[in-house]
């Protein structure tokens, strides 16, 4: 599979932590406080943000409904939205590479 | 129960100034209980409480019992319903301002989905405004200009809400 990497990346902060915990499936707000908990409080994801970020990244096929639990609905990431996350996590790895000189600081 | 009416007009792209609004009411006691067209408010007096309102706009109707369990989950009350305006509340500890939407980016689509309704009403009532003007007679010459101003405001709506837009690209 071949994706224009280009269309997504960089990802937003808050969309990286989104895909992230999206590798198992979940629903809303199991992602809201999974980012929360990741992030060390970090990353804060509105519900309107968040129904929104779930609304694009389905339609353009980057996460699936994977299940309903009553009446909310459970997400997960779709095989394009694996390479795209780990497309994400590779360059963000030579950035952190790269910021190392800041350590001493 | 006691209630109280008033009237308050806001604009699309001035939900802001609603939110606060009925934030001020709250902090007085009284807690929003509905509206209608084209402004009237209803609250009920209560305790003076440390709420925030939030409004957003639902498009897509056929989710929208997992759309309210999201808000609900987070800890948004749903407490009234406007056309496809929702109207959300929490109750905040001191100091702290929860948001629904925490990135601008999804600000700006709020706007753009209200853009799109309006956008895809323009040409079926420009279609509408044209027949009216082309009809003869004391009663479409009155009516095409009512239309007409009708057709300015719709413009005016669109304009603006291409502002609010273009005011929160510039915020990135």
């Amino acid at each position: 599979m071949s994706i224009d990497f280009k269309k997504y990346l960089p990802l937003t902060e808050a969309t990286a932590y989104i895909l992230l915990a999206l590798s198992e499936p979940l629903h809303g707000y199991g992602v809201m406080q999974k980012v929360e908990a990741m992030s060390n409080g970090e990353v804060k994801i509105g519900p309107g943000t968040l129904y929104g970020a779930f609304s694009t990244l389905e339609s353009d096929g980057i996460i699936e409904k994977a299940g309903e639990e009553g009446r909310r609905k459970i997400y997960t990431l779709t095989d394009k939205g694996k390479l795209l996350l780990k497309e994400h996590v590779r360059r963000a790895e030579i950035f952190v590479k790269n910021g190392e000189i800041t350590r001493g600081w | 129960m006691t209630t109280t009416k008033e009237f308050h007009w806001f604009w699309a792209w001035d939900d802001e100034k609603e939110e606060a609004y009925l934030r001020e009411m709250a902090l007085d006691g009284w807690h929003f209980k509905s509206v209608t067209f084209p402004g009237n408010y209803t609250f009920e007096k209560g305790e003076l409480r440390n709420d925030f309102y939030r409004l957003d706009i639902l498009s897509n109707y056929k989710d929208k019992d997992n759309y309210l369990q999201l808000f609900e989950d987070a800890g948004w009350s749903h407490v009234g319903e406007y056309g496809s305006w929702q109207y959300f509340r929490k109750t905040a500890p001191q100091g702290e301002t929860p948001e629904i939407f925490t990135d601008n980016e999804s600000k700006q689509k709020k706007y753009s989905r209200i853009l799109g309704f309006l956008i895809i009403f323009f040409p079926i009532y420009s279609i509408m405004l044209n027949d009216l003007h082309k009809a003869e007679g004391r009663f479409y010459e009155i009516a095409t200009f009512v239309f007409f101003l009708f057709m300015l405001l719709y413009a005016y709506a669109m304009l603006m809400l291409i502002r609010r837009i273009s005011q929160l690209k510039k915020k990135l």
